[in-house]
């Protein structure tokens, strides 16, 4: 029952924003006003009732279900239902959280923004949906709530939908996404012909042999894939930044694209040791490819988005690598630090009124609440003690060193070398953005697809509250599983993130006006263009389809309709033939006659 | 019951009879066909409510009695679980569209509004026959209702759209014609209850009766190659003959699928379900392909019609019960959401005297903000999004062709699922490329003349909202009275 | 005598006709030549009608029938002639091609 409240709640506040939003938005500023103050109670208080109802989930602790009816379709029923169990819980108070803090810090950050209303509906329906996923019992109904994340992740990238870029962002996020949540589907099918029902309880308990276990977990894979933006489908993610910051820091870093990694431990039985190698494979990859991608950003919210494409595949090696728990817990961290980021980032850009790092500096006096804030978030990227960041990483790398996966070396080794260039990008953003002189320059208006012109000021308090709030469990969150806390694993992973953070100290120390990452030398266009994947698509895929499509345009034209236009032709062409007997030459027609009555009566005679 | 199925029939004509008498009744033309179509979309109702939804399977309030006896034809009506939805729906779309009409009067409306009141007669009387050659008679009604409809009121080529339009169906139902005549022939009834239940023919019988009767209907539903009549006659239609097309005529080609071709020829059907498979899927890649490219919204529209009766013909092709009641499903919800979306670029079209996409510049969600979002939520829904009607047509299809009926190839039918899968994904790139271009982009600040969604065409929108969201999140409205009739058909106990 | 002799006779005679018809120009000898084959007919019918010894001697009341239609028939065609040599100076019959297609 609680549950299903848990789920409903935003999605009422979505229909009610979107209703009663009296959009479009009059010329009454006073009227826009209380619209966006209707809109902002209706995104803000519902989140609020489900986070707090999710908190009393926490505190209770019971497992229970909850099934509405079930549909049949003729095939393998589907349970319409909702089901607690502890990891759902535990996401769930995640994305509570964060989508709570997300609505708050909106109303400071989309002040005046006339279509502020739709805005908060639509991340309230998103938070249901995230919700729906995360307490699904059926999993057809986690597929419901997975396209509907998609659909909302679609409409809020493409919130600023005037810039072309922006709306090209949301159909890529989408799209990609999607080519992803067809193999999802797939999977999907497979699992439940296989057990004879969608039922999550039912899968897992079923007794399903390992090759269909092997084909269904690599469909499932496809859709994590493209949810959680691992290795290949992880084009669309730093794109995605094009939508504004409090959406990237609720649906690209801390909710939907957890959502991959939470459906693999929520299913971990299912997933035999070939599918946990190939996710261990792409994990090791996308990690250190997207840290040195982040490495080489020149937008704040690229590096923190290349950071969370990094950061999932440390959660992805970790499952890969048996260690459910630790991954589970690296993911409650990172989005509890990775959304603070975002948010502060958001600030930053507020504040200055550009996304790109060269365009901030000095940064730390002028916004003294934003700086300390963001250092807590960073220092929990890093892993340094006691940020929550140290002990999930510590988690994490001891259950990689202790893995029996085939692939251990190559876990451990990639993990162990993406800590060290974590640190490094991570300090060459907080070293570019708050230290040095400031470069700030008054623009006149803002650049496109951020929220507000440069004034100088610290941000104001509704995004000060949310970013304080989140700061806590970024920093202290790490003590709920100290029980669990291994020393050498830690000391090392330390001494290399250390590492990482030394060498572009003393490198940014000897010039602190230049970018640090010049040290990477020829090697950084690569880095930057993500080493050129995109490239990659647009010419084997995006190309040829729409010459495909422009092909098939054609052929339908020319050879389809040609057909069916041919045809026309043809039969007035042989109507043209036949018409010749027709001459008017009374003897023709005669000798016709003649010809018929003979051939009859021959017939008549022979055929008697 | 009875009395409700006549009369469905009786009220159009009796309405299109009125139209024909000279007098004042044409000056207030579009008022009168409003009250018509209130009214039969009235006794629909009466007939949903007042049918027996735990004994959905069976037919009900049957009609029968002798028309043509010395040739055995007879008068049969009935309505079950398939046949119910879509008559409310074509009942539903019909006062939509003269709704519509209400607030942009035509020209002619007196033809206009009988040429409407017999087309309504034409669906709804093949919807509710149960006799095949009273099945075909309805069905050859529609033609020239809507040849006249688009000749004389539709765009600029107008003319040969309405002749290709007519011609390449009356082909198609000539073939039909014959393939009836040869069940006929073989089996001595033309009773579809009967034929339903005995299966009387023999299989290479069957085979040669479904690939006519099967061309036939083809040609309706559109099926690749047989489609090419659909973006001529889509794209010159008015906005309510483009709605009654898509929403209801092509329902009228899959519905006979569902009637006659495979529960009075399932050998055959078995035999053919193959190709019609494979038929299908390719649809559906051409069609998200030639959607891809195309640079007029109309043509776009019935493309994707092409896509999503792929899906429906998909669902058939399995022959199983999943599969048949995702082809039912996708049925309804194409006709809601297709008729929306025509609804939809028709509004844009008369506002702006175009529907072509680089002449109707960006940002329209600025322009135009309500037709711009529910423009929006039409292209989501036909993509098949989960939550609204359209995801359960195609999903269901695709569970179906993972496990399709016993005897048909299983490794053949999981590629077709595997190729209508990334049919779905290119579908969600053309809607969302259209609408990237069209309702997205700069735009220069509302315009003086143009104005948004007028309070009669949201009365006749929002009414397509509500039932594509209800039978999105509630798909056991649809289901609970497609599969016991299913299950009859396919004779599953 | 035997009625062969009557047959082979009228069917060369209407084989003569036949010819006349199909491959003559003038249209007063295609009449004349359907003349000749109403007439190989007339012979038919007798021959027969005698062979027969029908009691109803119904080919020799046909032949009556014949005679005057075919004195009709020839009275109509020759009118025509004479109205089409008024008009066009010209009675070739494949000169006279107007119903035909162009």
């Amino acid at each position: 029952m609680i549950v299903s409240l848990i789920v409903v709640l935003p999605f009422a506040g979505a229909v009610l924003g979107l209703l009663l939003s009296r959009h479009p938005h009059g010329r009454d500023p006073a009227g826009n006003l209380a619209a966006n103050k209707r809109a902002g109670l209706f995104g803000v208080v519902p989140t609020a009732l489900s986070a707090g109802l999710t908190g009393w989930l926490v505190w209770e602790n019971t497992p229970s279900t909850n099934v509405l009816t079930v549909i049949d379709t003729g095939g393998v029923a589907i349970t319409v239902g909702l089901e607690v169990a502890e990891l759902s819980v535990l996401t769930a108070m995640l994305v509570g959280v964060v989508a709570l803090a997300v609505q708050v810090y909106s109303v400071g950050y989309m002040r005046g923004e006339i279509r502020y209303p739709s805005f908060s509906a639509f991340i309230s329906l998103f938070t249901s949906a995230m919700l729906l996923v995360v307490f699904a019992a059926d999993l057809m109904v986690l597929y419901v709530g997975w396209e509907i994340m998609g659909l909302c992740s679609y409409l809020l990238v493409g919130h600023w939908w005037e810039e072309r870029a922006n709306s090209r962002a949301a159909i890529k996020a989408f799209l990609v996404t999607r080519l992803g949540d067809v193999g999802f589907l797939f999977g999907i099918f497979v699992l439940g012909f296989a057990a004879g029902s969608f039922r999550i309880s039912d899968v897992l308990a079923a007794d399903i042999p390992t090759p269909t276990l092997v084909l269904a977990t690599l469909l499932l894979l496809a859709g994590v894939a493209g949810k959680s933006a691992q290795v290949p489908l992880h084009t669309w993610l730093p794109d995605a930044m094009a939508g504004p910051t409090p959406i990237s820091a609720l649906i690209h870093a801390a909710t939907m694209v957890a959502a991959g990694i939470f459906v693999v431990a929520r299913l971990y039985v299912l997933f035999p040791q070939p599918t946990l190698d190939v996710l261990g494979v792409v994990a090791a990859i996308g990690m250190l490819g997207a840290a040195l991608a982040a490495f080489a950003q020149n937008d704040l919210k690229r590096v923190l988005a290349y950071s969370t494409i990094s950061q999932l595949a440390y959660m992805a090696a970790a499952l890969a690598g048996g260690a459910r728990d630790a991954a589970v817990f690296h993911l409650v961290t990172h989005g509890a630090f990775k959304a603070l980021l975002f948010l502060c980032a958001g600030a930053v850009i507020h504040h200055v009124g550009s996304n790109l790092l060269h365009h901030m500096g000095g940064l730390r006096r002028a916004m003294p609440v934003t700086f300390w804030t963001m250092t807590v978030g960073y220092a929990a990227l890093i892993g340094l003690p006691p940020a929550s960041g140290f002990f999930s990483k510590d988690a994490v790398l001891y259950g990689l060193e202790r893995s029996d996966s085939p692939i251990q070396l190559l876990l451990y080794g990639s993990a162990l070398l993406t800590v060290g260039v974590t640190g490094a990008y991570a300090t060459r953003a907080w070293l570019m953005t708050f230290f040095g002189t400031g470069k700030i320059q008054a623009l006149p208006e803002p650049v496109p697809g951020t929220a507000h012109v440069f004034d100088g000021r610290e941000a104001p308090a509704t995004m000060l509250w949310p970013m304080g709030i989140l700061a806590v469990p970024a920093l202290l969150l790490g003590f709920t599983d100290a029980g669990e806390f291994h020393l050498a694993p830690a000391v090392t992973a330390l001494v290399v993130a250390l590492l990482g953070v030394a060498f572009v100290y003393v490198i940014w120390r000897g010039s602190p006006e230049r970018d640090p990452a010049r040290l990477l030398g020829a090697f950084r266009d690569p880095c930057e263009q993500a080493f050129y994947v995109d490239r990659l698509y647009a010419a084997v895929l995006v190309r040829p389809v729409l010459a495909l499509a422009r092909g098939v345009v054609r052929t339908d034209d020319e050879v389809v309709d040609g057909a069916v236009r041919g045809s026309g032709r043809a039969t007035v062409g042989l109507s043209g033939l036949t018409r010749h007997l027709q001459n008017g030459n009374a003897q023709l027609y005669v000798t016709g006659v003649l010809a018929g009555v003979l051939l009859i009566a021959v017939g008549a005679v022979v055929l008697g | 019951m009875s009395v409700l199925l006549v009369a469905l029939l009786v009220v159009p004509l009796l309405g299109a009879a009125a139209l024909l008498v000279p007098g004042p009744l044409g000056r207030v033309a579009v008022r009168f066909g409003l009250t018509v179509s209130g009214a039969v979309f009235a006794v629909a109702v009466a007939a949903a409510s007042a049918f027996d939804y735990s004994d959905a399977g069976t037919i009900q309030g049957t009609v029968d009695f002798a028309w043509i006896p010395w040739l055995g034809v007879r008068f049969h009506l009935g309505i079950d679980g398939i046949s119910l939805p879509l008559v409310v729906l074509t009942a539903l779309l019909t006062l939509l569209c003269l709704i519509y009409l209400a607030g942009h009067e035509p020209e002619r409306a007196r033809e206009l509004v009988f040429a409407l009141l017999v087309l309504e007669l034409g669906m709804i009387g093949t919807f509710l026959s149960l006799d095949l050659l009273l099945f075909f008679v309805f069905f050859e009604v529609v033609l020239i209702p809507m040849y006249f409809v688009i000749a004389g009121w539709g765009g600029e080529g107008r003319r040969r759209a309405a002749y290709k339009f007519i011609l390449y169906t009356l082909l198609g139902s000539a073939v039909l014609l014959v393939g009836l005549l040869y069940v006929w022939a073989q089996t001595g009834t033309l009773d579809m209850v009967r034929l339903a239940a005995e299966h009387p023919m023999s299989r290479s019988a069957q085979i040669l009766a479904f690939v006519a009767i099967g061309l036939g209907l083809a040609v309706k539903t559109p099926m690749w190659p047989l489609h090419t009549w659909l973006p001529d006659a889509h794209t010159e239609a008015p906005t309510v003959g483009s709605v009654l097309l898509a929403g209801v005529l092509l329902k009228m080609g899959t519905y006979g699928f569902a009637r006659v071709a495979i529960p009075v020829l399932p050998e055959g059907a078995a035999a053919v379900a193959p190709w019609l498979g494979a038929l299908a899927v390719v649809g559906i890649v051409y069609g998200a392909l030639a959607c891809l490219a195309q640079r007029d919204l109309k043509r776009l529209i019935a493309y994707s019609s092409v896509g999503h009766m792929g899906f429906v013909l998909l669902g058939f092709a399995t022959l199983t019960p999943v599969g048949i009641n995702a082809a039912l499903y996708g049925n309804v919800a194409h006709g809601l959401i297709t008729g929306l979306l025509f609804f939809l670029v028709g509004a844009v079209k008369e506002r702006y005297r175009t529907s072509d996409l680089d002449q109707l510049g960006s940002g329209l969600l600025g322009r135009l903000p309500y037709v711009g979002s529910l423009l929006t939520f039409a292209c989501v829904a036909s993509l098949g999004l989960p939550g609204l009607a359209g995801f359960w047509g195609e999903m269901l299809a695709l569970q179906g062709a993972y496990e399709p009926a016993a005897g048909l190839s299983r490794p053949l039918f999981v590629t077709f699922m595997v190729i209508g899968g990334l049919g779905a994904v290119l579908t969600a790139a053309y809607f969302l490329v259209m609408l990237s271009r069209l309702t997205h982009g700069p735009w220069g600040g509302p315009g003086p003349s143009i104005h948004d969604a007028t309070r009669v065409e949201l009365t006749a929108w929002v009414p397509l909202v509500v039932l594509i969201l209800v039978f999105g999140v509630w798909p056991s409205a649809l289901l609970g009275l497609t599969t016991p009739a299913v299950q009859t058909l396919l004779g599953v106990p | 005598m035997h009625v062969v002799y009557p047959a082979v006779v009228a069917a060369l005679l209407f084989s003569i006709g036949v010819y006349g018809v199909l491959a003559r120009r003038n249209t007063i000898l295609v009449l004349m030549s359907v003349e000749l084959m109403l007439n190989a007919v007339n012979l038919n019918l007798i021959a027969f009608d005698v062979w027969l010894r029908d009691a109803l001697h119904s080919g020799q009341v046909l032949t009556l029938f014949v005679i005057v239609i075919a004195a009709a028939e020839v009275g109509i065609g020759l009118a025509i002639v004479l109205a089409v040599f008024r008009t066009r100076r010209a009675i070739e019959l494949d000169r006279l091609r107007d119903l035909g297609e162009p």
